[in-house]
């Protein structure tokens, strides 16, 4: 920990950051979320299994942005989001200085994005082999079977949007559910609004989502929601050969037209 | 109060007997996650008794996530307007913590007090609580800090703390006596027992006197940005808490009919204040936290003289961030 610690200090020292965004100690379940602005409270920061959080969604946060020189620590999947963010012009304001601890729990602070690109592609994750089981399941069922699956969880759904609030990639200033003149989707946490919003949501996130699996990590219901993104991606990824939180320069399969692509409609 | 015993053994032919007499009977379940839900049962074997707290709390048997309030349709007549008041079924929640029931007092005065709202009062008349107390507790609980405890009385019907072999009964209201009365042959007269030795042992976090007093003048202090920077925006606190109240009204229409529908609302989320000029007086995630972490200590004790924090810590468990409501209000009141 005092590697991290004493490379803070000194980042704040030298000017480089302005704000920290690390783990602390939270009482009972390991690690909340800490933002630090100077090198004097560099002793709250930790770093361990624990500190799950995909921290690279607090990089919208008005505070943040206004911060502008910013230290993250970060996992593979903070990593992937942020080269995510990048291909999608999210992150030109900030001047990030990125850390990791590697498998042998050293501490690396990366020169440049390119390092990002090759830490990222030589740790590129894998579906865990509960999610895999759960889309093969799904993948068995009927048509008539997977809309009663996700009809039956998500009727339990209390739209208190964390699945939204948790993810980096979800990031609009107003999101559809908020836009009330028309209002687009039902506000009322009901079997068919909840769908809407589902549905809306993993469309909007096809070909985007970085499958970090926060969103169904953190459900206070239970809803695997990770799910159906998860699923998109294998079929982009299969469709396209596209892969999201690959490199800084990623192009959006559903919106990039390669005259390689299988479909014969557009030619 | 009537104070009585019963056997550990007959507590499912008391459940049962609830089940008989045709009332919706509320309960913990677990789920495949292992988290434990309220839901309908219709069978003792389908609940869940090692938990230490359910995800949700019970208000939505007073206070639906989402609740039809009437349905309207357009007629050669005229409108027609139906209230849904009638449909209102006789409930019993089991097994919820002493926390919990004594959130129902808060929600009762706040849906009560001042215009009452109709269709809180029918199904609080409707509802039975059968409280159990806690033997357990883990770090997110604190209800000793705002002066309730593992066997609080406070808003039960009836209470159930288990001792060995058998359980006490405390018998708090005419409503519990009722319930009491229909399975009369499985009860026993007992004395007034001390129920401490079986009771969840917590630390506890702060004296509550002092929290109000010092939280008055918290307002400004700088400490909430440090404490609010990690809330995410949710609503997943405002939602999982017992005694959370905000809601919105929705009219949801189909061509010539619909329905008014009351559900859930939080002030942690963006749109709560939002106002339709586009401004926003709440700006920030700071001060919506800070919004509903006064609510609780500071306007609640000015508006309705109760303090609305149970110490149930379901927020404290569901919260992406982990944010801790204790830790929180005990930073912005230091010196």
């Amino acid at each position: 920990m005092e590697q991290l610690q004493n490379k803070v200090a000194e980042l704040f020292e030298k000017g480089t950051i302005s704000m920290m965004i690390g783990f602390q100690n939270a009482i009972g379940k390991g690690a909340v979320p800490c933002f630090l602005d100077s090198a004097s409270q560099v002793k709250l920061l930790i770093y361990n299994d624990l500190c799950k959080n995909n921290l690279a969604v607090y990089l919208h946060k008005p505070e943040v942005k206004e911060a502008k020189k910013i230290g993250i620590i970060s996992n593979v999947a903070t990593l992937r989001s942020i080269l995510q963010l990048l291909s999608e012009n999210q992150l030109w304001s900030l001047e990030l200085t990125i850390m990791t601890f590697n498998s042998a729990h050293e501490l690396i602070v990366f020169e440049s994005i390119k390092d990002v690109e090759h830490y990222v592609q030589a740790n590129f994750p894998e579906l865990t082999d509960e999610e895999k089981e759960l889309i093969e399941k799904i993948n068995a069922m009927s048509r008539q079977e997977r809309w009663e699956y996700w009809k039956d969880l998500y009727s339990t759904c209390i739209k208190c949007y964390a699945c939204r609030a948790v993810c980096p990639m979800c990031y609009c200033p107003q999101c559809t559910v908020e836009c009330n003149q028309p209002q687009w989707i039902k506000v009322t946490a009901e079997t068919s609004g909840n769908m809407e919003w589902h549905t809306m949501r993993a469309m909007h996130l096809a070909g985007r989502c970085i499958n970090c699996g926060e969103c169904g990590r953190i459900c206070p219901v239970g809803i695997p929601v990770h799910l159906l993104t998860a699923k998109m991606n294998l079929d982009i990824k299969k469709e396209f050969g596209a892969q999201t939180g690959f490199s800084s320069s990623n192009s959006y399969a559903l919106n990039t037209y390669n005259p390689n692509d299988k479909e014969g409609f557009i030619r | 109060m009537e104070t009585k015993l019963l056997k550990s053994s007959d507590i499912a032919t008391l459940f049962d007997n609830l089940i008989k007499s045709g009332k919706v009977v509320i309960a913990p379940v677990a789920k495949k996650s292992g988290k434990v839900f309220f839901e309908r049962v219709v069978s003792y074997d389908q609940i869940e008794t090692d938990y230490i707290q359910t995800q949700f709390s019970a208000k939505s048997v007073v206070f639906p996530k989402v609740e039809e309030l009437f349905t309207y349709k357009k007629t050669e007549e005229g409108i027609e307007i139906k209230d849904t008041l009638s449909q209102i079924p006789e409930t019993v929640v089991w097994g919820l913590r002493p926390c919990d029931s004594s959130a129902f007092d808060y929600i009762s005065e706040f849906f009560l007090k001042e215009n009452p709202d109709a269709y809180f009062a029918r199904r609080k008349e409707l509802t039975t609580l059968i409280t159990i107390s806690c033997a357990d507790a883990d770090d997110a609980c604190f209800c000793t800090s705002v002066d309730l405890n593992p066997g609080s009385t406070a808003g039960s019907d009836i209470l159930l703390t288990k001792m060995g072999g058998e359980y006490y009964v405390e018998v708090v209201t005419e409503k519990g006596k009722a319930i009491i009365e229909k399975s009369a042959n499985l009860f026993v007269d007992s004395p007034i027992k001390s129920k401490d030795e079986f009771l969840a042992k917590l630390k506890t976090q702060f004296s509550l006197e002092e929290i109000k007093e010092k939280i008055k003048t918290a307002y400004d202090n700088a400490q909430w940005k440090h404490e609010s920077m990690g809330c995410y925006g949710c609503g997943a606190c405002a939602f999982a808490c017992p005694t959370c109240t905000c809601f919105d009204i929705q009219d949801e229409s189909n061509g010539d009919e619909g329905s008014r529908k009351r559900c859930w609302d939080a002030c942690g989320l963006s749109l709560f204040t939002k106002h339709n000029s586009g401004h926003n007086p709440r700006k920030n995630q700071t001060e919506r936290r800070r919004q509903r972490l006064m609510h609780k200590f500071k306007y609640s004790v000015e508006n309705l003289g109760i303090v609305s924090c149970v110490g149930c810590g379901r927020c404290i468990r569901v919260c992406p961030a982990h944010l801790n409501i204790f830790e929180n209000i005990l930073n912005v009141t230091k010196e």
